[in-house]
């Protein structure tokens, strides 16, 4: 909806070449001109402050030209916690353009410039990526995030909050590739069925893959308590004091949280984005990435391993504004110099131009990111309860075809029907006998067969809604647990998913998961940013897609065999 | 705890591969103890698949050895909490959010987590706030 009449006149005759474009996608998208004093600038405003930093006694006084006594919330937790105060001034003395140099040139080696980073403030970064173009930006990205392998997550979720649905949605998006599945819910008190179906059908694609429920902080540290749920990741943070405030957190609760999780041997990640500030209408007159950047250094502080960040649900106001996207693909680069594993965004519904909608991906997917989506729907949009993301199940084939035009690894694969019939039937079936065993609404066979067919919630019997709240309630009342869910599928006869799911819960007490970008392989080998840390240096080195998994990434749904051109490779 | 803890270095990581040995459950099982078996006789329980403290403090080390600083200072703040009932936890989380404390009651929380549970890092967190808090007009009115 437009608030102001379109210029062109209904009177004045317009060509048959603009009704053409008029008709594109492109322009039922949203635009908007600049307003730096209110923040509504992507990332080159006169009124962000000007780099300086000031140590006294070995603590930081002067903070980008606030003395402490001036200091808001967020100045004062990055000084006392982020940044490095026996090589902040060293640091800063550092000429940005020297430094936008090191992050781009191969033979500065990542350790030296995350070295450097951590002496530098909020407004000397912004300095150092407003000198850098997207080109520039994505070489940074690719030598400076965390985990040398790029990986994927999903969104698997239901319009309907139909717990099989995420089930078999889960299952066939860990046998695609994910590595992290995440759901969220329409109706929350729905969320202990749901998390269940995820982790369930998480388990059933392949080994390895950690599942999620997007949920209000305390509720969702109390399902990951449990072992529901494998790790965290809504755990937002905002640039000003006030927008913070509004959120109903501060640096040092969100701090505390992410020990109360690490202290349950639960991986988490915070998350921040561009645009999130103006949108929630306090922005205190900065750029969107300066603010973005004060998260970024929040986060650090704090000592989470990692950051979902890239604008994220407010992609729209970024999207709005001139070099937006430039600006989101700047604040990924930040995220990962910092040192931060960075699940970098593409998981919102962004545009209406197919063409608009990858151009904004390239940025992550070409270097390759530790999350590239931080929300690929696994479902069909309209089931996608984050309100939907920038790709969706009808984008698969789209996507493994661009993995082997651009010979990039983004994580997926494409897969035989049989073999995705085949799990979406068995966590489906898993499921059934989850619900069965713990006396929760049965599961029909009818409900097992729409899942191993299904595409969206549609495709599906409706579930007695008021029969399944009143069984999540009794699962959080009677105190279900991960182990529990473990013992009914070894008992029901899914003892290759009960095995997968004790592999998950067992790595808590090892705490490998808590270190920077770590994920499992499908054998359950912890890769983190410590045994798989990005070694770029340049070509030749670094992450390359060669050997078994680019055989496998050169399969799509129809490949000609070059043997027998009547035939097709399988 | 053993010696060659203070030594973690990168190449000891993942620990559930490379160093097993050092690992433990909060009631002393071994990781090789859980297993299917002994989770379906009921010998391992929801308590086993919590991570200790000492585990905490190794991986924190060899955050540190990787130059990250905070994340090993989380550790260890993780590392005092895990002798926290999860309830409690929760509520402290809950007392740090912005008005919802007042001075005394953050003191309060300070001393509980020093003497109780001898967290004198989480204190130090909880008395940094309430001096931020009070500075910033965040505390919550006396009640």
């Amino acid at each position: 909806m437009t608030a102001v009449e379109p210029r062109s006149e209904a009177s004045v005759r317009a060509s048959k070449r603009t009704e053409v474009l008029e008709n594109r996608p492109v322009n039922l998208d949203g635009f908007v001109e600049e307003w730096p004093e209110k923040g509504l600038v992507a990332m080159e405003s006169d009124f962000d402050p000007q780099p300086s930093v000031r140590v006294e006694d070995g603590r930081i006084v002067e903070l980008d030209g606030r003395t402490r006594e001036q200091f808001d919330f967020m100045d004062t937790f990055i000084a006392d916690h982020a940044i490095d105060v026996d090589t902040t001034e060293a640091a800063m003395a550092t000429e940005s353009v020297e430094i936008a140099r090191m992050l781009v040139d191969p033979r500065t080696p990542r350790a030296e410039i995350v070295a450097l980073g951590r002496g530098l403030t909020p407004a000397k970064i912004l300095d150092v990526v407003k000198l850098m173009n997207v080109v520039e930006i994505m070489m940074g990205i690719q030598k400076t995030r965390s985990r040398r392998t790029p990986a994927n997550q999903a969104h698997s979720t239901s319009a309907k909050d139909n717990p099989i649905q995420v089930a078999a949605d889960a299952a066939e998006g860990a046998v695609r590739g994910f590595a992290e599945l995440e759901t969220t819910l329409g109706v929350v008190r729905y969320a202990p069925l749901v998390a269940i179906g995820l982790q369930v059908g998480g388990q059933v694609g392949r080994g390895g893959v950690l599942t999620q429920c997007a949920l209000e902080e305390a509720t969702e540290l109390d399902l990951g308590m449990r072992g529901i749920t494998a790790y965290a990741e809504t755990i937002s943070i905002y640039g000003t004091e006030s927008v913070f405030v509004d959120g109903d957190d501060t640096p040092w609760s969100k701090a505390f949280l992410a020990s109360a999780y690490a202290s349950r041997g639960i991986k988490m990640r915070f998350t921040s984005g561009t645009g999130s500030e103006v949108q929630m209408g306090n922005a205190e007159g900065r750029s969107m990435l300066y603010l973005e950047i004060r998260c970024i250094l929040m986060a650090k502080g704090a000592g989470v391993q990692g950051l979902q960040n890239g604008s994220i649900s407010c992609i729209g106001v970024p999207g709005a504004v001139p070099g937006g996207i430039r600006a989101v693909a700047a604040e990924n680069l930040v995220a990962s110099w910092m040192d931060l594993e960075c699940a970098s965004g593409n998981d919102q519904s962004f545009s209406h131009s197919a063409m608009r909608r990858t151009s904004r991906l390239l940025p992550q997917m070409l270097p390759g990111t530790d999350f590239v989506c931080s929300g690929y729907s696994a479902v069909p949009n309209k089931d996608n309860m984050f309100a939907g993301s920038n790709l969706d199940t009808e984008d698969y084939d789209d996507w493994n075809t661009i993995q082997r035009d651009m010979q990039v690894d983004g994580g997926l694969r494409h897969v035989r029907e049989d073999v995705i019939l085949q799990v979406r039937n068995k966590a489906a079936r898993a499921l059934q006998a989850v619900f069965a065993e713990l006396d929760l609404p049965a599961i029909t066979d009818e409900e097992v067969e729409a899942a191993t067919y299904a595409d969206s919630s549609d495709d599906y019997p409706d579930r007695d809604v008021l029969a399944d709240l009143e069984g999540a309630r009794s699962v959080m009342e009677r105190g279900v647990t991960g182990l529990d869910l473990v013992k009914v599928l070894e008992r029901t006869g899914f003892g290759d998913v009960a095995e997968n799911y004790l592999q998950v819960l067992r790595q808590r007490v090892s705490g490998d998961l808590l270190q920077t970008a770590a994920i499992f392989t499908g054998d359950f080998v912890p890769l983190a940013a410590i045994n798989d840390a990005n070694d770029y240096a340049g070509p030749g080195t670094g992450y390359r897609l060669s050997g078994e998994r680019w055989e496998e990434l050169k399969k799509l749904r129809h490949v000609t065999s070059a043997e027998n051109p009547e035939e097709e490779v399988v | 705890m053993t010696s060659d803890v203070t030594e973690l270095t990168p190449a000891d990581y993942p620990l559930s591969i490379n160093r097993p040995e050092l690992l433990h459950t909060p009631t002393g099982k071994a990781l090789a103890d859980i297993t299917m078996a002994a989770v379906v006789s009921g010998e391992v329980t929801n308590e086993d698949l919590r991570v200790t403290p000492d585990t905490l403090v190794m991986q924190g080390r060899i955050a540190e050895s990787m130059g990250r600083r905070q994340l090993g200072e989380n550790c260890r703040r993780a590392a005092e909490m895990t002798a926290i009932p999860d309830e409690e936890v929760l509520a402290m989380y809950n007392a740090l959010r912005p008005n919802a404390s007042s001075a005394e009651k953050l003191e309060e929380i300070a001393a509980r987590l020093e003497g109780t549970y001898s967290a004198t890092t989480c204190a130090a967190l909880v008395r940094e706030a309430a001096q931020v808090y009070a500075a910033r007009n965040l505390l919550a009115e006396e009640d």
